[in-house]
This record gives C-alpha cells, structure tokens and sequence, in this order.
C-alpha cells in the first residue's frame, strides 16, 4: 500500500465514523402523489423486448449469415459488368 | 432487509391490480431506503424527493419486469443507483477544484490526513465525510460510484458488481483509476496548498 493509499484509507475511515444521518420518512403526500401518477404513467415502452431482444438479435444475425450463404453461388456469379451496363445516368446523359 | 417482515409479494400483487393503498404502503415502505441511496451517492444540493419521485416511478413502470429472482429492495436499489449514475452524468463537469473551496476543518482534516501529524479530533468526521464528497464530485460518475460503494460503503466487489450490471473486472478497473485520479487530486492539492 503507497502513501496516497494510506491516506486515502485514514480519510475514508474518518468519514464512516461520521454518525449516519436518520432514516427519513416519506413527505407528507409524497407516497399519495406519486402512487397517483405511476396510475396515470403508461408501462415502459420496452417492458417485455428486453427479455427477447438479445434472442432476436442471435436470430437476425443467424438469419442474415444463412442469406449470404444460400445466395452466395449468385452473388458470385454476376459480373460486375452488369452494373454499368444497367446504369441509366450515362443513357440520359447520352454519354456512350 | 434480509429480515424485513414487510410482505413483498402480497403488496406487489396487489399494485399489479391497481390498488392505490398498496402502491402508497409500497413507496411508504422504500422511501428511506432510496433515499439514503440518493443522498449518499448525489451532492446535497441535488433535490431528494424529486429524484426518489423519478426512481419510484421508474419502478412502477418496470414492475412487470421484476422476476423475484433478487429481493424486491435490492431490485430497487438498483434502479436507483442507475438513476443517480444518470444524474450525475447529466450535471455539468464540476470547476476545478481549490484549496480554498474546503471550509476551515475540512482543510483541518485534509492536511492532517497528508501530513499524518496526529489522530483525528472528535467531530472532525463530520467534515472528513464532507471533504469526501466534494472530492469525490470531481470524479466522473461511474469513478465515483465505485469509491462511494467500495470505500466508503465497504461492499464487496461482488455486491458491487449486482448493483451496478458491471462485471467484477469493470468494477476492479474502474476502482483503481478511480484512486489514480484521486492521487493526482490529492498532489494537485498539496502544491497548491504549498504555494
């Protein structure tokens, strides 16, 4: 343990020893009120997604993986060519 | 709160079929406990009862989410620890922090405590516990949520780690440069103080 250490655990034992300040109460209408808002509150818009979202990420990512494989042999064989001879800018430019 | 005798499940039922007095007794119930979190974990002018409102709101909302896999208070808790990380976060980076900034016996205290000249005097805790604080403030807010807990609460990592959702390595790394950061406060400090 370095000197700051030292210090700093001397410091924060002297604060623990500090008397804990009262258990406070709720307010005088404070558990009315807010009981009447949380009534009125609607329910998290998330409440229930949080639980399947980490599933449906997996299932997304699985689902993309199995697209790129299935249409692989595709994605393979189209020629790049066929990019620009589709491209309809040169056309209406006229550019040949 | 392990020997709490207050019937959790029967009040939460009853909230889940919108019956007012529960939700009350509910609030009632966990308001000091919120608020010991609030008020230890946020600078004292930060207003409690809003804060404990924005937490006891929260948890109603979130009510369908709570499993009873945790007590209900510790479930509790840790929503209010995330919104005080949150408020924290929200309020604008403190000043730089000056010597002059500490009252007389909190300099009293912090100067004893560099120079380790002699034991603290009776009713010098009260300021070390303030001098902790104002310290602490000049931390980010997960920085100083760990010392609050780790230090000054005494939790272990582990307790620590189900407070927060941060894994115990997260929660030993950021209590570490959270100390690195307080030494460097601690130097800046006594140059000044030299000076």
């Amino acid at each position: 343990m370095n000197r700051f250490d030292q210090q700093w655990q001397k410091l924060t034992a002297l604060a623990r020893s500090a008397p804990a300040e009262p258990a406070a109460a709720a307010p005088h209408g404070f558990a009315t009120r807010v009981a009447a808002r949380a009534a009125t509150a609607p329910l998290a818009p998330w409440a229930g997604f949080e639980r399947v979202a980490l599933r449906g990420l997996l299932v997304a990512a699985a689902l993309g993986v199995a697209a790129i494989a299935l249409n692989y042999s595709v994605i393979q064989s189209e020629p790049a060519e066929d990019f620009a001879a589709t491209d309809a800018i040169p056309e209406l430019l006229g550019i040949t | 709160m392990a020997d709490d005798p207050f019937d959790f499940a029967g009040c939460l039922e009853r909230v889940r079929q919108h019956d007012q007095a529960a939700a009350r007794q509910l609030v009632e119930h966990l308001y000091p406990l919120v608020n010991r979190i609030v008020r230890s974990h946020l600078p004292r002018r930060v207003a409690v009862e809003d804060l404990a409102q924005d937490i006891f709101l929260k948890m109603f909302t979130r009510l369908e989410q709570y499993q009873g896999h945790v007590p209900f208070p510790h479930w509790v808790s840790r929503i209010a620890v995330t919104t005080c990380i949150d408020q924290l976060r929200a309020q604008q980076r403190r000043p730089e922090f000056r010597w002059a900034d500490l009252s007389e016996t909190e300099a009293e205290v912090l100067s004893n405590v560099m120079t380790d000249e002699r034991d603290a005097r009776p009713g010098e805790a009260l300021a070390a516990r303030e001098l902790v604080h104002k310290l602490l403030a000049q931390l980010k807010p997960d920085d100083q949520l760990v010392i609050q807990l780790l230090d000054l609460e005494q939790r272990t990592i582990a307790e620590i780690s189900a407070l927060t959702g941060w894994n115990q390595t997260l929660v030993k790394v950021r209590a570490f440069r959270a100390r690195r950061k307080l030494q460097k406060l601690f130097q800046e400090l006594q140059g000044k103080e030299k000076s």
